[in-house]
């Protein structure tokens, strides 16, 4: 049985259509990332799904549950860190924890909670004297404290260093491997390529994919690139007649190859046959981020995408 | 399958954190605890403790000054503190976060109120220890509805506070429409100084409104006359007016 079922969901805020017949099924002890850029619907979805919004149409059943009608019965059995949700800044991480499990029938012991995420010492730190990567552990500790069947964590991520942000995502193989099932938003693409088992792809509110990060990589025309630096200016035809090349571009006097196949033998042997010297050849294979730019119409130009986009407030 | 409700040792806890958070906050403390307490103080040491016809042979500063200080410190928590503690959690997200737990989204509120509840508690009996120990204070004539009376007026400035919260964009924004409300019902009350001074019809707004209605009647208890139905009606009509204006409009984000 499908943990999460999400069926012909909609939503609109008056003239904007947030989500946009959005169905997909999310199987029970994966990690199930939704994908896509800030204002992209990925908030407004799983807050239908959290039950603390109610969409317009569709069917949605967590674990059997409808969210909008069984919410008391659902946050039992639902663990949710959501994008922007806070503590009071005095309030101690200790204290924080001890509440959050006061407001459940079953849950986690809250000093072991603690000592898994790390922040044993940070017991009588309160709350706005946390780093960023700490108070994202405690806002996975409180997500996770009524031992709850399903997560969701909404970019969660967001803002963390690149150390802090290893951490956590450690922690969230954790989760899954302890039998939760997660649900995870990000628009951080290393970041679901990395841990995500499936990954929806939602682009202007509509569900644009679904598949493995690596099936979503494979239909990719082109999922290779070679770069190098050619010593003095050559003719890119010697290259873009060749089998399995795609494109050629020459960027600043660095040249961009993609294609398909054995693509930098192809290459590189061509450059040898025409007397091209060339420097810092690399070969690049395609990312889930070269796999969502295709997916989503827009060429990496165009936007700002993956870590320098994250401080805008979704 | 039953549904499952948080025990009373949540609502226990969450009240007790929400004290606890009361106590770290020192600025939110000094000004409802000890600011009255030193207005109260400043009266004392002009009184001469000579009992006054108008208050029934009871000196003014046990039968008007003392009641002014205990309805300053009520006023001061139930519209100011508690609506800026409120505005702060819902600008933050602490109450959407509480929104996806099992916690029912009023045990917040009704927290918060008991809190600040205990708040007004230690302000109360620590004015009333100053005036009775510096000042010898006598206690009203008539204790059971002195409690009565000043659990209505509670009741009044907390709706209003409710409301405020209710409709305050922002914590700044509930500052300053808390310490408007304040200022404007005390000055109109006879907080700064006696009523009879004002216009008549401002005179007889104040003396309707929560501070001059609680003042008013407070006041009657301690020189053992039965507060004025007026007075009374005055609070019971705000508690139950603002406090559902302010569940109408209440926003949870």
């Amino acid at each position: 049985m499908a943990v999460v079922e999400v069926e012909g969901l909609c939503k609109r805020y008056g003239e904007t259509v947030a989500v946009d017949d959005v169905s997909f099924a999310v199987e029970r002890g994966e990690i199930f990332g939704i994908v896509g850029r800030n204002g992209a619907g990925k908030t407004t979805l799983v807050e239908c799904v959290e039950g603390v919004r109610r969409p317009d149409r569709g069917r949605i059943r967590v674990l059997g549950l409808d969210p909008s009608r069984d919410r008391a019965r659902l946050r039992q059995v639902m663990g949710a860190q959501l994008q922007g949700g806070a503590l009071p800044e005095k309030l101690r991480v200790g204290e924080a924890v001890a509440l959050y499990r006061s407001f459940y029938a079953e849950g986690a012991d809250p000093a072991r909670l603690l000592d898994e995420l790390g922040l044993s010492a940070k017991r009588d730190t309160a709350f706005e004297n946390l780093s960023g990567g700490q108070a994202q552990r405690l806002s996975i500790a409180l997500a996770l404290i009524g031992k709850p069947r399903i997560a969701v964590l909404d970019e969660l991520t967001t803002g963390l260093d690149p150390r802090a942000r290893r951490g956590v995502w450690e922690l969230i193989e954790q989760i899954r491997d302890s039998g939760v099932t997660v649900l995870l938003v990000t628009h951080f693409m290393p970041e679901a390529e990395r841990l995500c088992d499936r990954v929806a792809v939602i682009d202007r509110g509509r569900l644009a994919a679904l598949d493995t990060p690596g099936g979503l990589i494979a239909r990719l025309d082109s999922p290779q690139r070679v770069r190098f630096r050619a010593a003095a200016p050559f003719d890119a035809a010697v290259l873009t007649g060749l089998d399995g090349v795609g494109e050629v571009r020459t960027d600043r006097g660095e040249t961009v190859v993609t294609g398909t196949g054995n693509l930098l033998h192809a290459v590189g042997s061509a450059l040898v046959r025409h007397g091209v010297v060339a420097t810092g050849t690399r070969l690049e294979t395609a990312t889930l981020d070269d796999a969502f730019l295709a997916l989503t119409g827009r060429t990496p130009g165009e936007e700002p995408t993956g870590e320098s986009g994250e401080e805008e407030p979704a | 399958m039953t549904t499952y409700r948080p025990p009373a040792r949540a609502w226990a806890l969450l009240t007790w954190t929400e004290a606890k958070l009361v106590t770290r906050d020192i600025a939110g403390l000094v000004v409802p605890l000890f600011l009255p307490m030193l207005i109260m103080v400043m009266y004392g040491l002009g009184a001469d403790g000579e009992g006054t016809e108008r208050f029934r042979g009871v000196p003014a500063f046990d039968a008007y000054v003392v009641p002014m200080t205990l309805v300053m410190v009520v006023a001061l928590i139930g519209m100011v503190n508690m609506p800026a503690v409120l505005a702060a959690y819902r600008g933050s997200g602490v109450l959407r976060r509480l929104e996806v737990t099992p916690a029912p989204p009023v045990m917040i509120l009704v927290a918060q109120v008991l809190a600040a509840l205990a708040q007004v508690l230690v302000g109360v009996v620590l004015a009333l220890l100053v005036a009775r120990l510096a000042f010898g204070m006598s206690m009203p004539r008539d204790p059971l509805p002195a409690i009565g009376v000043f659990c209505l007026a509670t009741a009044a400035v907390y709706a209003l506070g409710m409301l405020v919260a209710a409709i305050a964009p922002t914590t700044n924004a509930a500052v300053a429409i808390g310490l408007v409300l304040f200022f404007a019902t005390m000055a109109l009350g006879g907080g700064f100084g006696p009523r009879e001074n004002l216009p008549d019809g401002l005179a007889a707004l104040g003396e309707h409104l929560p501070y001059g209605a609680g003042l008013e009647a407070l006041s009657a208890t301690w020189t053992g006359v039965a507060p004025d139905l007026r007075h009374l009606a005055a609070l019971a009509g705000a508690a139950v007016l603002a406090g559902a204006a302010a569940a109408k409009t209440f926003r949870w984000d």
